[in-house]
């Protein structure tokens, strides 16, 4: 019996049966849904945090009290750091000569008032350099100056957001808005940024460090961002800062750093790491299920063919040969297993598609994926129906055929 | 597709044992072990037959002749003895050359039809063909062929469960022809079928046998060995008696 033939007949089998087919291949399909949606929504997310990192530039890197903290320990001993203050900040100034800018924020979240509006957003205080070190751009106005931070002006640059919501008419340049009871100045809108993860990022007011050191206390710790020419400088002027800090912060040269160091590289690896995790459980948890999926080809197969044994005694009556036989039903469960998974590959497809639609993480439909999820469930197809196709090789034609026939 | 490749190294010394005869069987035995039991189903059967005969083996149930049979149809080889179909010495055969013997030089028709529900008459015929290896448009044309020598020209794209038992037993029987096979073999073939439609499948073995085709018929009905020009009875696992009737 030809290839073809065999093929033909698994189809007209797998046809004849519908529903028993469908529920024996669910188990792949599902399986197999699984694993290349989640492998493609973890690569969009890797490729998304990717580009949005390289939109806060390459060329930045950021000292903070904390930095990047990951566990419940790490927190703790992070309390006990001494905070950051504009003394460190002037000495970073005067000392990073790698770099083209040097800025100061402090982050704080808090009430927006306008006549009858109110909206909660993040209140950054900044020095005035902080336009040409973040990506931010201004739609209409100025950014924060010199002198508004030399003589603690209450003037403010609001986010899209807050323009939207508390200014609807468009026009805020020139009004007033409060912040903890004070009133100040709108004097720039910033362009629109978008949304990371369904998070807005344009539901912020910018206003001079020195006055949100008066507004939220003197105490408060600060971060720095740093910008220097290109992404190659970036060692040497992290270099000089952690220096200067270490010096200014009196650590012995065994110590720590206490204060926390953010390079766009380094988080993205943390990112990578988190994702890897990911994707690597659930390629191992669904190729559990595949393997399960398998099993309960395997287990119908058997079944099907204490119903089917007068079929292969028939069979093998008429001239089929073990090898015939055995063909038989290896086709019919790779057809079976295989036919999962191109139904799940499609139904991922539809999956990331809509993910896509619906967020902002791209969810690329990568081939190898694809390939990878189509052989392997190809391949349990085979295995598992390895068995039940050599029992039906060997079924002797004299006892198949006393079964009852049609 | 080319057809299957015939798996024997001819053997001229061996075949020449067979005397030209159709079938040959030398002393066959077939025993079966039940427990710590032997079981004697068979116990020395000797018998030939030759082209275009008309058999019929008679016997009571348990006698054999099922055993018989399946020996003859190389569905089963014997524990002893040597059996010779068309020249080749099947009862030392593997499961392949079995399997091919059975493809080309046998027939079978069984009792319970054994026809695949799910396809058309047409599809059932050509199954044989199938398991040649024979490209499809010469499977079709020769599985009409076989269709019409059993009149069911209008019957080709029905299903079993859309044709009458007769119907169906025709069917069976234009599967068994289709490979132009040195013999058929037909176990109880109107068994299941009433008395007027078994006389009809009865008149067509006549005609069948009138047109060269060698018959052998198991059953254990008077009416239907006595359509045959031979009948074989088997008691006890062996020849009881060797009758030529017309």
């Amino acid at each position: 019996m030809s290839i073809g033939d065999s093929f033909r007949l698994a189809i007209h089998t797998l046809l004849a049966y519908k529903l028993r087919s469908f529920l024996t291949l669910l188990g792949i399909l599902i399986s197999v849904t699984t694993l290349v949606t989640v492998v493609s929504i973890v690569r969009g997310m890797d490729q998304f945090v990717a580009e949005r990192l390289s939109q806060l530039g390459t060329e930045v890197f950021v000292i903070s009290r904390f930095g990047m903290i990951t566990n419940a320990k790490q927190w703790a001993e992070a309390q006990k750091r001494p905070r950051l203050t504009l003394q460190d900040y002037q000495a970073l100034r005067r000392g990073v000569t790698q770099a083209t800018h040097v800025g100061a924020i402090v982050r704080e979240r808090g009430e927006l008032k306008h006549g009858r509006q109110s909206l909660r957003a993040a209140v950054r205080g900044v020095t005035a350099n902080m336009i040409d070190i973040r990506t931010e751009e201004l739609a209409t106005g100025r950014y924060i100056s010199e002198a508004d931070y030399r003589h603690r002006k209450q003037v403010c640059v609001i986010g899209a957001d807050v323009l939207k919501n508390l200014y609807p008419s468009g026009n805020a340049v020139g009004k007033l808005l409060s912040i903890r009871g004070q009133r100040f100045q709108v004097v720039g809108v910033a362009e629109p940024v978008g949304s990371i993860f369904g998070q807005s990022q344009d539901n912020f007011v910018y206003i001079p460090l020195t006055t949100a050191l008066k507004l939220y206390g003197q105490r408060r710790s600060i971060g720095f961002q740093i910008r220097v020419r290109e992404a190659a400088l970036l060692p040497a002027a992290t270099d000089q800062a952690r220096l200067i800090l270490r010096t200014r912060h009196h650590l012995g040269y065994f110590d720590k750093d206490d204060f926390g160091l953010i390079s766009p590289a380094a988080v993205l690896e943390l990112w990578q790491s988190l994702t890897g995790t990911i994707a690597r459980a659930a390629v191992v948890v669904t190729i559990i299920f595949v393997v399960m999926g398998g099993i309960v080809i395997m287990n119908i197969m058997l079944a099907s063919l204490t119903e089917r044994t007068w079929e292969v005694g028939m069979r093998k009556a008429v001239g089929a040969t073990r090898a015939d036989v055995r063909m038989q039903f290896l086709m019919e469960a790779a057809c079976l297993s295989t036919l999962g998974g191109v139904l799940g590959v499609a139904l991922a497809f539809a999956g990331t598609r809509l993910v896509a639609l619906l967020s902002p993480v791209p969810a690329p439909f990568s081939l190898d994926i694809v390939v990878a999820a189509l052989a392997v469930s190809s391949a349990v197809g085979l295995f598992f129906g390895i068995y039940p196709a050599d029992r039906a090789a060997r079924l002797d034609p004299i006892t198949a055929l006393r079964s009852e026939g049609c | 597709m080319a057809e299957t490749n015939n798996p024997f190294p001819e053997n001229a010394a061996r075949e020449s044992a067979a005397n030209g005869k159709l079938i040959q069987t030398e002393d066959l035995w077939k025993t079966y072990l039940m427990g710590s039991e032997e079981i004697h189903a068979l116990r020395g059967v000797s018998l030939e037959i030759e082209r275009n005969e008309y058999v019929a083996i008679m016997g009571p149930s348990g006698s054999g002749k099922s055993t018989l049979m399946n020996l003859i149809g190389c569905l089963d080889t014997p524990t002893r003895g040597s059996y010779w179909i068309n020249g080749k010495l099947a009862s030392e055969l593997d499961d392949d050359q079995l399997a091919y013997l059975r493809n080309r030089e046998i027939g079978f028709v069984f009792q319970t039809f054994n026809l695949l529900p799910r396809a058309t008459a047409l599809g059932n015929v050509e199954l044989p063909l199938v398991y040649r290896g024979l490209p499809a448009a010469e499977r079709r044309e020769k599985a009409q062929d076989a269709l019409r020598m059993v009149e069911l020209a209008d019957r080709m794209d029905h299903r079993p469960s859309e044709l009458s038992g007769g119907e169906r037993q025709r069917v069976a029987i234009a599967r068994a022809l289709v490979n132009s096979p040195s013999i058929v073999l037909a176990d109880e073939p109107t068994g299941n079928l009433d008395s007027a439609t078994g006389a009809e499948i009865m008149n067509l073995f006549n005609r069948l046998n009138r047109e060269g085709n060698t018959l052998l018929v198991v059953t254990h009905e008077r009416d239907v060995a006595a359509c045959a020009r031979r009948i074989i009875h088997i008691r006890d696992g062996m020849v009881e008696r060797d009758e030529r009737i017309r």
